[in-house]
């Protein structure tokens, strides 16, 4: 959480009109520009930031240092690109917008975008940088847009000038797919020196959705983790009994390929889905049990509804395969008269052996414990019960 | 230890008159052009261990031989004198320029005002030498910056200062204390009334 004044130098010379960096250089820069400001007054309240432009008719404070980030994004606004790119003045006057700060407590920083050429000798900027240093001005650089190999060479001799401590670092973004927002959040230049803006990199990332598994966080929300999961695999098992159903129709020798390729996805589908919230499975307990037993009875309650949805899914999913299409046919006979595909998935679950194979790959489920067993029992006995039921109303229909 | 005054030690003990070091608020203690950052702390110590650079010393960047030290007390003092003990070869500092009660100056700032005192200093490896302050002008000091900008030069790359020395008074103020302050959007004057409006100082008893 250091308290830090941070001066950020716009580049926003003729060559930011490139597209490279999707949508223009520029406008990749300025959201970079709203990302870092966010950043640094999330790590601490007191921090500010002020913006400044380099190119245009001159170099041009939009703000001073402040930590109002509605003044600072409102300003970035209407930046306007041309002109060339003036570095030494640039981090010249940065500085000395940094010194007259208002709160001298702070420390001070400059993050600088250098997308042009360099048209400064080496010697001048390693003036610069000592100078810097002498004052205890930390900068960051940030090099992107045109790649030249003295250009390199000149921000590294600068940042080798000013760094002390490692308090200022370099940054080469290539051109890419990826924005350079995003290849900037894992620099140190967000993440501070290691902690502070971290907490603010995190929520970035967790707000995108990615890296978890469908997109909920497990340690936020562990009961929601788990249904999701459990629905997920529930799903993927009745497709794959559907498959399996018209793989048998269709003929004989393929019976022995999709239960295989069933048992092989269920286990893929195990694997990626247990190793996050892992911990959270650990022991099952009756709370679990309860909700696990609760969505497996819904979902089975609800047969014509879900026969429906299947229908929607596998059409979609598979188009092109034939084998599938007989599925689909004989599933939709199937369904209107008998409850036949939710029993195939009744089936799968009360098969015990089958079903005491897949918790084995659970880690931490040991298929022995009694809790477990009592589960497994207790759904045999309400499959068993859901057919007397099913029967009895197919008399009563009759 | 003994004392190289040229006058007899037994009177006093040097160590309690050096003994300003005790007041200084070591935390916000910094310096500026220093090669190891943080390591302007260890000049400050008691005056038996002035010689003593166990503990590291300040000392400038390379080819630089410009300082500041930046002192902040925990009260105002009133400095009587100072002493210095600087490096051998040539990188004691030769001259000090002192500024009262301003924060974050820094080398162009430096340059450009004119210092409340000056001095050359000479070389004083044994820490026997005191600079005296004009007294009436450092009465109530509540941070002083020091500024070297020279050294004494020869082979003599950057500027080393083992140990800085602070004798005076320290006074029990503070500076800029500010005491508990309310802060209200919306004031509701009855909340502050005068002595007028709740009807004189006049108590009744009834």
């Amino acid at each position: 959480m250091v308290l830090e004044a941070t001066m950020i130098c716009i580049d926003n010379s003729e060559w930011m009109r490139n597209g490279d960096y999707s949508p223009t250089r520029f406008d990749a820069q300025k959201d970079a520009v709203s990302l870092i400001c966010g950043a640094k007054t999330q790590a601490n309240p007191e921090n500010t930031v002020g913006v400044l432009t380099m190119a245009g008719k001159g170099v041009r404070v939009l703000v001073t240092p402040t930590s109002d980030l509605g003044k600072i994004l409102a300003c970035a606004h209407g930046v306007e690109v041309g002109g060339e790119m003036n570095l030494a003045a640039g981090i010249q006057v940065a500085q000395l917008a940094l010194k007259h700060r208002q709160n001298k407590k702070q420390q001070q920083r400059i993050i600088v975008f250098v997308g042009s050429p360099v048209k400064y000798d080496k010697k001048v900027l390693e003036l610069i940088g000592r100078k810097l240093k002498k004052n205890s001005v930390a900068l960051d650089i940030v090099n992107f847009g045109e790649e030249d190999e003295e250009k390199t060479e000149k921000l590294e001799a600068l940042l080798a000038a000013v760094n002390n401590n490692d308090s200022s670092h370099i940054v080469h973004v290539p051109p890419g797919p990826s924005a350079l927002s995003d290849v900037l959040i894992s620099t140190p230049i967000f993440t501070g020196d290691g902690e502070g803006a971290s907490g603010y990199v995190a929520a970035a990332a967790a707000a995108a959705g990615g890296g978890f598994e469908f997109g909920v966080d497990p340690n936020l929300d562990p009961e929601l983790a788990l249904a999701l999961r459990v629905s997920m695999e529930e799903e993927r098992a009745r497709q794959e009994a559907a498959a399996k159903k018209a793989a048998e129709e269709a003929g004989k020798g393929e019976k022995g390929e999709p239960s295989t390729s069933q048992d092989a996805i269920m286990t893929e589908n195990v694997d990626p889905g247990t190793s996050e919230p892992e911990k959270k499975t650990h022991d099952l307990t009756d709370d679990e049990n309860a909700l696990l037993q609760q969505a497996l009875a819904m979902s089975m309650d609800d047969s014509s509804s879900t026969v429906a949805v299947r229908d929607t899914d596998m059409s979609d999913a598979s188009a092109d395969d034939h084998d599938l299409q007989l599925a689909l046919q004989l599933s939709v006979q199937d369904g209107k008269g008998d409850q036949s595909n939710p029993n195939d998935a009744n089936n799968i679950f009360a098969d015990q052996s089958y079903m005491s194979s897949v918790l084995a790959q659970l880690p931490g489920v040991d298929p022995n414990d009694p809790a477990i067993k009592d589960l497994l029992a207790s759904m045999q006995n309400q499959s068993e019960k859901k057919e007397e039921d099913s029967e009895s109303k197919e008399e009563e229909k009759k | 230890m003994s004392c190289l005054h040229d006058h007899s030690c037994e009177e006093h003990d040097c160590s309690t008159d050096w003994s300003l070091y005790k007041h200084i608020d070591l935390s916000k203690v910094s310096a500026l052009n220093e090669a190891v950052s943080g390591s302007v702390k260890s000049v400050f110590k008691d005056w038996e261990q002035r010689l003593n650079s166990s503990e590291g010393y300040l000392e400038s960047n390379e080819d630089d031989p410009e300082l500041i030290v930046f002192i902040p007390f925990t009260s105002d003092v009133k400095l009587k004198s100072i002493s210095i003990v600087g490096g051998a070869d040539g990188t004691s500092p030769a001259k000090m320029r002192a500024f009262i009660n301003r924060e974050g100056i820094d080398f162009s700032d430096a340059q450009n005002m004119q210092a409340v005192q000056e001095w050359d200093l000479a070389e004083n490896l044994q820490g026997v030498l005191e600079y005296q302050t004009r007294y009436s002008r450092f009465q109530s000091v509540g941070n002083i910056t020091l500024h070297f900008p020279v050294n004494f030069g020869g082979d003599a790359s950057t500027t080393q200062i083992h140990y800085i020395g602070l004798k005076g008074e320290a006074t029990q103020l503070k500076r800029d204390v500010v005491a508990t302050i309310v802060y209200e959007i919306t004031p509701n004057p009855s909340d502050h009334k005068t002595r007028a409006e709740t009807g004189g100082s006049l108590s009744h008893v009834e």
